[in-house]
């Protein structure tokens, strides 16, 4: 049961890197823009937490720190693919090797070091109680509640029950239309950018203050990447997202615990079957749902938009 | 092959410092030896100090506080003890054709001793054998030619001494072990590790988890996670980062490291660590090659003392059990040998004879987990 237990509870700690990320990329989606610069932006949240924790002990301080420089990366990358509309793609890889690159360089005083203020853990009242599930998923803290619950829910009420999120939706789908019934199609999209780029950037604080509390060259080791695809393979859904992330994290927290039962597979395969089980999550619901649209990537996903092409 | 001696010998319970090691280089411009091959290639000619161009190819972030970190210690001890030379270093140098380029910018830069501080194989060697002026030494490498030369370090004997202890901190005798990828460095570790324990407590065993990284600290946390939930209460890692460390003492369980002193991030669970000194062996070989003695060929394991020792015991660990393990690494110190037979693999056949050693090229090439190491066999 300890054993369950503590399965669950890693992979819902690895898990919430995925869906605080994954969430952010969501929204720039959404709106037709694709950030690839997730992987950049998580590393300069992490260091941007790890930096302001140093000086104030404050792990509130230290989210908030990720989410302010993960918004000004987020504008420099509005400004250069909705306003100046560059190729999304090129400014997405500039923004993860810049990002990478900055992070590194600003964080090398920090390098190594444990962060000086984490996340503690609050247990629920009651639910902690609770045989098995109490244990993983009620005696987390703060970001991890954030990241699976309420981010979620205010993410899906936000898209897919308000007016304002039927806008959004209708921008990544087709600008021109929302255009034309006087919908201001730049100011939104750059607004939403900047906004998912400061969840993105969110999930390198949750990271250094909450799952490995300390910053060095490489800590987000290609998360960033899998967050994009995270949001691929979720079909543009809140919840889908956070259940891939704890999916992923899931499997990733069996393939240590089958080295540490010692299952007898080898670990070369164990680190390689996050990625087979994804792949296979993405295959199967293809297969099952030919003929019927299933959910597809918004219609104008990367395109920019010019007023005078409509 | 030769094993350099120790030049600083146990002091009167002299706790191997930092500071006291970093004396040790500055007050030594030369080791007494060279290593070199029995077939001796032809020394490379002397260059002048004020020409010199030596260069350090790095594998991880200087910034990495591990591995890389102390290589880039290293650097800076030679720099200092020669101010007048040249120094080019290049970090996080991944193992593929760039890094051959980075090798050849190297030569077009004019250097004349090249260290790449992990194994890059072909991908250095091709560079070597176009440019014989050269020298290049690669840490962890197995290749030697009239211009080229390995170095390593002998830590197998210092995890022997932290299985010692580890088997006294440990209350349930199951250790853990987090490594990198099943290579012959990660297999010394962790078998002579669990020999250092069976020493003390025949019934300890070692569960080992491979990452498949160097530095990855989201997976070694994962890792030490599901060792510590396999009721694990004493862990060992060679990673480069001090998160296993960070778990540990979370779950208030002890942990050893590897590379730097890493008690900060986790001083009650902190038993020691294995840390590394480049220093005097770099700037010996810089000597060396500056004086126009320094020849390829040369295969060299820095010994306990002279290039990796165990860190001063952390606070939790009592004065008895650190008594007990640094007798035994007086004992090393005095030349013994600790991975004595009998030896029986994971299998249970019996590999090293009653009466005999495994010498330090078997441990060096070692690619068989010991008789109650698990997790190696399948890897």
């Amino acid at each position: 049961m300890t054993l369950l237990s503590g399965l669950l509870g890693n992979a819902l700690l690895s898990g919430g890197v995925l869906a605080l990320a994954g969430m952010g990329e969501l929204l720039a989606e959404r709106v037709g823009v694709l950030n690839l610069g997730v992987e950049g932006l998580m590393a300069l949240g992490a260091v941007s937490a790890v930096i302001t924790v140093a000086s104030t002990h404050d792990a509130g301080l230290g989210v908030a720190a990720s989410l302010a420089v993960g918004a000004i990366a987020g504008g420099v990358f509005a400004i250069a693919t909705v306003l100046a509309r560059a190729s999304q793609v090129l400014c997405g890889m500039a923004l993860t090797m810049g990002g990478l690159g900055l992070a590194a360089t600003i964080g090398r005083p920090f390098a190594g070091q444990p962060s000086a203020a984490t996340f503690r853990p609050m247990p629920i009242p009651l639910l902690d109680q609770m045989p098995v599930l109490g244990d993983a998923l009620f005696r987390q803290s703060l970001p991890v509640y954030l990241a699976y619950l309420v981010l979620p829910l205010a993410l899906h009420l936000l898209l897919f029950r308000t007016r304002h999120g039927l806008t959004l939706r209708a921008i990544g789908e087709n600008p021109a239309a929302c255009d034309a019934v006087g919908i201001r199609v730049l100011p939104l999209r750059f607004a939403y950018v900047v906004l998912g780029a400061a969840l993105s950037a969110s999930a390198g604080a949750y990271l250094t203050l909450g799952f490995v509390p300390s910053w060095s060259d490489g800590v987000t080791a290609g998360r960033g990447w899998i967050a994009v695809s995270l949001v691929i393979f979720a079909g543009y859904r809140p919840w889908r997202i956070v259940a891939g992330a704890l999916l992923f994290g899931l499997v990733n927290a069996l393939g240590y615990l089958a080295q540490a039962r010692n299952w007898g597979v080898p670990s070369a395969f164990l680190s390689m079957l996050p990625y087979l089980v994804t792949l296979l999550f993405m295959i199967v619901p293809a297969l099952l749902s030919r003929g019927r649209p299933g959910a597809t990537a918004p219609a104008a996903l990367g395109l920019p938009y010019y007023r005078d092409q409509r | 092959m030769t094993i350099v001696t120790p030049l600083v010998g146990p002091g009167p319970n002299a706790g191997p410092t930092r500071r006291g090691l970093l004396a040790a280089a500055s007050a030594t411009t030369a080791l007494a030896l060279l290593p070199r091959r029995a077939s001796a290639a032809a020394p490379l000619g002397p260059v002048a100090e004020a020409e010199a161009v030596i260069a350090f190819g790095h594998i991880g972030p200087i910034s990495d506080g591990g591995w890389t970190a102390t290589h880039h210690h290293g650097m800076l001890a030679a720099k200092r003890a020669f101010p007048k030379a040249k120094f080019l270093e290049v970090e996080s140098i991944p193992v593929s054709a760039d890094a051959t380029r980075t090798f050849r910018q190297f030569v077009e830069n004019g250097a004349n001793l090249v260290f790449v501080t992990s194994e890059y194989g072909d991908l250095l060697s091709s560079v070597a054998d176009d440019a014989a002026d050269v020298g290049f030494l690669e840490c962890n490498g197995h290749r030697t030619s009239d211009n080229q030369g390995w170095y390593y370090i002998q830590h197998w004997r210092v995890s022997y001494i932290i299985g010692v202890a580890a088997a006294r901190m440990s209350k349930s005798g199951k250790l853990g072990f987090v490594g990198s990828f099943p290579v012959p460095a990660v297999y010394s570790c962790a078998n002579a590790f669990l020999l250092g324990a069976r020493s003390i407590r025949p019934d300890a065993t070692a569960q080992v988890i491979l990452i498949n990284s160097w530095f990855d600290p989201q997976a070694a946390s994962q890792a030490a996670n599901a060792l510590i939930q396999n009721g694990i209460d004493m862990i060992y890692t060679n990673l480069d980062d001090a998160s296993c460390l960070q778990v540990a003492a979370k779950a208030g369980i002890k942990c050893a490291t590897w590379n730097t002193d890493m008690r900060a991030s986790g001083p009650e669970a902190y038993v020691t660590s294995l840390l590394l000194d480049w220093d005097r062996f770099y700037v010996a070989q810089i000597a060396a090659r500056l004086s126009g003695s320094w020849s390829g060929g040369g295969r060299t394991i820095l010994p306990v003392g002279g290039g990796v020792d165990r860190d001063a015991w952390g606070a939790s660990v009592p004065a008895e059990t650190a008594a007990l393990a640094d007798a035994v690494r007086r004992r090393i110190l005095g030349g013994w040998n600790p991975i004595q037979g009998e030896i029986k693999d994971a299998d249970g056949k019996v590999r090293v004879a009653k009466g005999a050693a495994m010498d330090e090229m078997a441990c060096y090439g070692w690619n068989w987990p010991v008789e109650g190491v698990s997790g190696l066999r399948s890897a």
